[in-house]
């Protein structure tokens, strides 16, 4: 238990002084300002627009925007602080493969299934805090300006997206688990979400998909019932235990 | 007592067998000189005894305990030095040593007295920069403290000196021959100067088999040849004695290898001639004599 709090410690310590926690810090909370931003912008925006569309043939009357607007573009806008995530912590293992510094730190008799855990904890946590102060920071620029109680199911949906983050993480640790190379585990990762996203357009398969998780806005608008995503929450949630699970002995049979 | 034994091993990289049923024993408290050319298989033997590469078959203990493939329990009682060491680089050499004692379980006290000795030892104790500014030497000096930091019963060192200069080999040597009474070394190189400086025990690696194995002294005798170095002061009476000493072999300079059962005739001749000499001593075999013999 020890020397997991001391990987634990490491991989913080890491995170602090090579800036890579300030990074997600401001990312985050850019994201998080920016969907209400957007939303607050909109009617200015399309005024400006208005005399060119009036040309085309649209005349734009009266917008309003409400706190739905900001919560499409927070749905709108996590996939690619999501992807960013995954860019920046991406090669958490697979910096260690090339450096050779996992070698002196298994030498000294650290268990390798503790390297997988203490890495896993720190991405399922940065990605944790991340996300919600992205959310708590869309949430509260919303009540200050409007009302949040017109999005339906919203921690609901917030809750899917946040486990959608699990499941990459987990695909990322299992790759980076037996792939040595950071574009190697990059690609693993993205072409399975990326099949999970195709095979989530044939009907059948739609509601069993992972990639479901990320349709938070049919949920705050009542188009979808909560009900409808639990087969997707379930199978995500066994992927991702799945994928921490088997990324332990993978590890152990790897030659470093 | 043993402190390393392999019994048998074999590994193969693709076509390449790299071991063929390497055979080793490394005694407690010796300072083991594991020689061999670039590509002999001296790193490989070294990461199968750390549990880091799963070999072809054969059998290691250490201190009695045998040795798994991705098990790291045994490694506890080892400490390695690999030849580029590599370290966090956002790290100070105290904190890292205090996180290499927190996974190795040692008691915090213990561990920071021990770092603080330690760093004392390696002369990085005035070092408070990251290690990312670190020079290779120091980070050589660290990786030595780190290795030695939880008291092992077997230091593997590889090649601990081919990528230091003249200062920091000496100072790389002058450590490890110092610990000699706490720990048993495994020290692998192709740089015969630093075994004959500080190694007890040797083996020779070729063909993926230990070709000869044991204490210097004893492969010394083994080894030793009947044979006496002269070195006149006049290469004259070199060009002399070689006519009538047919067997002799001219080395360097003004000298000769003379075979033994030929000294009391040459003792004669060199009396009778009065050929004025430098020195007359019995040829010693270097090791670099015998790897070469042994390697070729």
């Amino acid at each position: 238990m020890r020397s997991l709090i001391a990987c634990l410690k490491r991989e913080c310590t890491e995170q602090i002084r090579t800036g890579k926690l300030m990074f997600l810090g401001i990312l985050f909370t850019l994201f998080g300002i920016m969907n209400p931003a957007i939303a607050k912008l909109t009617p200015w925006l399309m005024e400006m627009m208005s005399e060119s569309l009036a040309q085309s043939g649209m005349v734009i009357t009266g917008v309003t925007v409400s706190a739905m607007d900001s919560w499409v573009q927070f749905f709108k806008n996590i996939p690619m602080a999501l992807i960013a995530f995954v860019l920046l912590e991406g090669s958490i293992f697979t910096k260690e493969y090339q450096s050779g510094t996992l070698v002196l730190s298994l030498t000294k008799g650290l268990p390798r299934y503790q390297i997988v855990l203490a890495k896993s904890v720190t991405l399922v946590l940065l990605w944790t805090a991340g996300y919600w102060l992205c959310f708590a920071i869309t949430c509260g620029y919303n009540a200050y300006f409007w009302d949040n109680t017109v999005a339906q199911n919203l921690m609901f949906s917030a809750g899917c997206w946040w486990l959608f983050g699990f499941w990459v993480i987990g695909l990322l640790v299992l790759f980076s688990a037996f792939a040595g190379s950071n574009s190697a585990v990059l690609m693993g990762t993205g072409i399975t979400v990326l099949t999970s996203y195709l095979l989530g357009f044939l009907p059948r398969l739609t509601e069993y998909m992972p990639t479901l998780l990320t349709d938070g806005n049919a949920l705050i608008y009542g188009a979808a019932d909560a009900e409808y995503y639990t087969a997707s929450l379930l199978i995500c949630a066994a992927l991702t235990l799945l994928c921490f699970s088997a990324a332990i002995p993978v590890f152990r049979r790897k030659q470093l | 007592m043993e402190m390393l034994r392999i019994t048998g091993m074999r590994k193969r990289f693709g076509d390449k067998a790299v071991l063929n049923g390497l055979d080793l024993s490394v005694p407690e408290h010796s300072i083991f000189g594991f020689i061999g050319k670039n590509g002999a298989g001296k790193t490989t033997t070294m990461k199968a005894v750390l549990g880091l590469l799963k070999t072809d078959g054969g059998e290691i203990t250490v201190n009695g305990e045998p040795v798994e493939y991705g098990k790291t329990a045994v490694n506890r009682r080892i400490g390695y030095l690999p030849d580029v060491p590599e370290f966090y680089p956002f790290l100070t050499a105290p904190e890292y040593l205090r996180f290499c004692g927190e996974i190795s379980g040692m008691k915090r006290t213990e561990c920071e007295s021990r770092s603080r000795e330690l760093l004392q030892l390696v002369g990085l104790a005035e070092e408070s920069h990251r290690i990312k500014g670190f020079s290779r030497g120091m980070k050589q000096r660290l990786g030595i403290a780190q290795a030695l930091l939880n008291r092992p019963k077997l230091l593997i060192c590889d090649e601990p000196t081919s990528a230091l200069d003249p200062v920091g080999r000496k100072e790389i040597l002058d450590i490890l021959q110092s610990i000699r009474e706490q720990t048993t070394v495994i020290f692998s190189t192709h740089i015969l100067s630093d075994v004959e400086r500080i190694c007890t025990d040797v083996a020779f690696l070729n063909g993926g088999i230990a070709e000869i194995q044991g204490p210097i002294s004893d492969i010394r005798a083994t080894y030793r040849q009947e044979e006496y170095l002269l070195e006149t002061e006049r290469e004259a009476d070199l060009c002399d004695l070689l006519t009538f000493f047919p067997t002799a072999k001219k080395s360097e300079g003004n000298q000769l290898l003379i075979p033994g059962p030929a000294i009391p005739e040459l003792l004669r001749c060199l009396a009778d001639r009065h050929i004025p000499i430098l020195r007359l001593e019995r040829a010693e075999r270097t090791l670099e004599s015998l790897f070469m013999e042994v390697t070729e």
